[in-house]
């Protein structure tokens, strides 16, 4: 299990835990970012990292990206 | 009697919800804030088939959670309001995540219909919906429509009719299967119908977000039965225990169960999509370096054409610098603010003689052609500024380039406390401050709202950018000279916007994290000029209708200070007999700091209070000469005293309307005096500077 934030572009991941407090974690779920979900890293460098899950893509900033724990698929 | 209806619409962001507003209403509408918010509020009116529609936009939410203000205000819309038809907008290219709103909408409302929006899109990118097996497992009416075409809109409006009037009812409310949550939703539904509260809430409704831990319905609870509210806590953390994990995440992935289920049965997708331009776009959108500077270099594009349109800058510098003189001089001529100003050079000398010939020439001539047609004059200059400011928004949101340009200037901004999305202010600043102070309502993150509308009107904006070419012009003869000096003033004021945002964040609000940013990227698709046009013209609307009648009786106001002094009213232009030329004469020990120890600049300064513009106005009718180059040149302006001027022009003070702006959108008072202190201190600061340092090294 490792942070969202660590997968490099073009790797895969499903997401595990969400580590980031209550009302977060309630705002990620409700754009998909459920744990069970598949997410795809889009690009991820300096700045937010860019996913794609549901078929959208989001930018989501780097300390959230760093406290999503995912399994590499 | 025609018989009246309200529909509001629901939608996420980028699903087209306001497109299909505008579409249904023409664009046709009012806007206002919802009550207590800077949250704009549209609504507009319809008929059909002789019903009259009154249709409400609610805010982009991605849920009805009521996590922040946009989620409550569109909640308690339906409960307290009960429109008679609610619409949500779901996008048919991604309907496993769309549909999340109308699920929840669905669960809450019961006269809801479903508009898939944008299936001329779906089917491009082969995909096939079942809209029949939709409406079947939703129980509401499913309408395809394209708002952007207006493909279906008229169907959609005999649907909205028909479940108004009642022929569509559905026969029970959605319900999801919320698995091992069902036995407490049912426990707590059981206890609030009996008890008989939250009667606004359907009780099973009530009761799964009272697990999830809504706090607003439970603080609701709270206040009329303290005993049921604590018994609900306690099933709430039973329900914890027992199931062993967190009852929303339960409730949340229900739902998203829920909508993988209908989509699997409801969508096919015949062919696969090809790599689309939208990956290789983003290839070099949201790569670090490239990114950043692909950003910026469309922003800058996009402001050369709008300022030349609008000013004549930056193509008349670069022609004349050819070689192109006589060119250069018709662009300026012929630039959007040169028509404007010859139109209303115009209508005051005809009404002026006109009036002359029937014998008034006192005051009242100059009332009405200098203090009315003048103000008018200003008030309609905005006018094309903003729209373009708006245009370029609204172009830049619509193709979805602004999320990415967000993304990639995140982490420069991070630095300074602010994320990505204190980028699309400061872009729009250099279009019109209102513009820029306005859009910071688009940021979700409040203390990053309100340091955003403090500082971006330190970004020049055009109106002040033509002060700054008039200034430049005079003072130097080479336009190399003159735009080293403009360009130094625009990357001088960026670096101040991210440096007080920074100070602001640190000293006034005391935070200095930067807010998470948390964002869609809907795929690229070319700007629809409908669509923006809607945009800017509501936007500019709105404007002039709030700021209007300010500026005009300002306008007016500093017309009476110009035109009157002790000796009652100053015929023939004898400024400097005026009360203004009073007050400028005792701010001259101030204006004496920067290096310009002159009543005129210390009038010009308080005339440029109303707009900017205004400066160059007074330096004419000071000098008697039209031509403001000219009358700068003739009051003696130097270099460093151009640098000084131009400096303390930009940051002394944000004009009227920008005022205003700040108002409506801060809501404290206590934050807009410390933004105008901010920026006093700034001009002084950065003007003084100058001044000094010149005098120091034996420039003067």
């Amino acid at each position: 299990m490792i942070p969202l934030a660590f997968l490099m572009p073009g790797q895969r991941g499903r997401i595990v835990t969400l580590d980031v407090g209550r009302g977060k974690a309630r705002r990620l779920m409700e754009m998909g970012l459920l744990p069970g979900e598949f997410v795809e890293v889009i690009s991820n460098s300096v700045g937010p990292v860019v996913i794609r899950v549901r078929g959208m893509m989001l930018a989501i900033g780097r300390n959230v990206a760093s406290r999503i724990w995912v399994e590499v698929t | 009697m025609v018989r009246e209806i309200l529909v509001a619409i629901a939608g996420s962001p980028n699903v087209g919800k306001s497109t299909l507003f505008n579409r249904i209403t023409g664009g046709d509408v009012h806007v206002a804030n919802w009550p207590g918010v800077t949250l704009t509020r549209t609504e507009g009116y319809i008929e059909h088939h002789n019903v009259k529609i009154k249709v409400v936009d609610l805010p982009g939410t991605y849920s009805f959670s009521a996590q922040d203000i946009g989620e409550l205000i569109a909640r308690e819309f339906l409960v307290k309001e009960k429109p008679d038809v609610l619409v949500v907008v779901v996008d048919a290219t991604s309907l496993e995540k769309s549909l999340y709103l109308a699920v929840m909408a669905m669960e809450l409302y019961d006269r809801v219909v479903v508009a898939v929006n944008m299936i001329d899109a779906a089917s491009k990118r082969g995909l096939h919906i079942d809209f029949q097996g939709l409406k079947s497992r939703l129980g509401v009416p499913v309408v395809p429509i394209s708002a952007l075409k207006g493909i279906g809109v008229g169907v959609l409006l005999d649907r909205i009719l028909e479940v108004a009037e009642g022929k569509t009812i559905r026969r029970e409310s959605l319900k999801i299967d919320y698995d091992g949550l069902e036995p407490y939703i049912y426990e707590i539904a059981r206890h609030l119908r009996i008890k008989g509260a939250l009667k606004d809430y359907p009780p099973r409704w009530a009761a799964i977000r009272l697990l999830e831990g809504d706090d607003k319905i439970f603080e609701e609870l709270k206040k009329v039965d303290q005993d049921l509210a604590d018994y609900v806590r306690s099933v709430r953390e039973r329900a914890e225990i027992e199931l062993g994990e967190d009852p929303e995440k339960i409730a949340i992935g229900s739902r998203y169960m829920f909508i993988d289920d209908l989509v699997k049965s409801c969508v096919a997708r015949v062919r696969l999509a090809t790599p689309s331009l939208s990956e290789r776009l983003d290839k070099v959108m949201l790569h670090p370096i490239f990114g950043p500077i692909a950003a910026t270099f469309v922003i800058l594009a996009t402001f050369f054409l709008i300022f030349a349109v609008n000013t004549g800058f930056p193509l008349n510098i670069i022609l004349e610098h050819l070689g192109y003189g006589e060119l250069a001089g018709l662009v300026e001529e012929y630039s959007l603010s040169g028509v404007l100003g010859l139109m209303f050079d115009w209508l005051s000398t005809t009404v002026g003689g006109w009036m002359n010939s029937l014998g008034y020439n006192g005051w009242l001539t100059s009332l009405i052609t200098e203090g009315l047609i003048g103000s008018l004059g200003t008030l309609i200059s905005f006018v094309p500024l903003l729209l373009m400011a708006y245009i370029f928004l609204g172009a830049m949101q619509d193709s979805g380039l602004f999320p990415r340009a967000a993304v990639a200037y995140d982490n420069l901004f991070r630095r300074f406390g602010l994320s990505g999305r204190a980028f699309f202010p400061a872009a729009l600043g250099m279009g019109c401050s209102v513009a820029a102070v306005v859009s910071t309502r688009g940021i979700d993150d409040d203390r990053e709202r309100m340091v955003t509308a403090m500082t971006s009107p330190l970004i020049p904006c055009q109106a002040r950018l033509l002060v700054l070419l008039t200034i430049a012009s005079a003072a130097f003869a080479n336009p190399l000279h003159q735009s080293i000096l403009t360009v130094s003033i625009y990357i001088l004021s960026f670096i101040l916007y991210l440096l007080t945002s920074k100070l602001l964040n640190k000293y006034l609000f005391k935070v200095e994290h930067a807010p998470d940013l948390l964002m869609e990227l809907p795929p690229y698709h070319r700007p629809s000029l409908r669509v923006i046009w809607w945009y800017a013209r509501s936007n500019t609307e709105h404007f002039l209708r709030r700021a209007g009648l300010l500026i005009l009786g300002l306008g007016i106001a500093t017309w009476y200070l110009l035109n009157f002094g002790p000796s009652g009213f100053l015929s023939n232009g004898n400024i400097a007999g005026s009360y203004a030329a009073m007050l400028g004469r005792l701010l001259v020990p101030i204006t004496g700091l920067i290096g310009l120890p002159d009543w005129r600049y210390a009038l010009a300064f308080e005339v440029g209070f109303v707009a900017k513009e205004g400066l160059l106005i007074t330096f004419s009718s000071i000098a008697g000469v039209p031509d403001p180059i000219e009358a700068l040149k003739s009051i003696g302006i130097t270099p460093v005293k151009a640098i000084s001027l131009a400096l303390a022009m930009n940051y002394y003070v944000p004009c009227l309307a920008t005022v205003a702006a700040l108002f409506t959108e801060l809501r404290i008072g206590k934050y807009v005096i410390i933004t105008i202190l901010m920026e006093l201190g700034l001009a002084l600061i950065t003007a003084s500077l100058v001044y000094w340092s010149a005098l120091f090294l034996g420039f003067i």
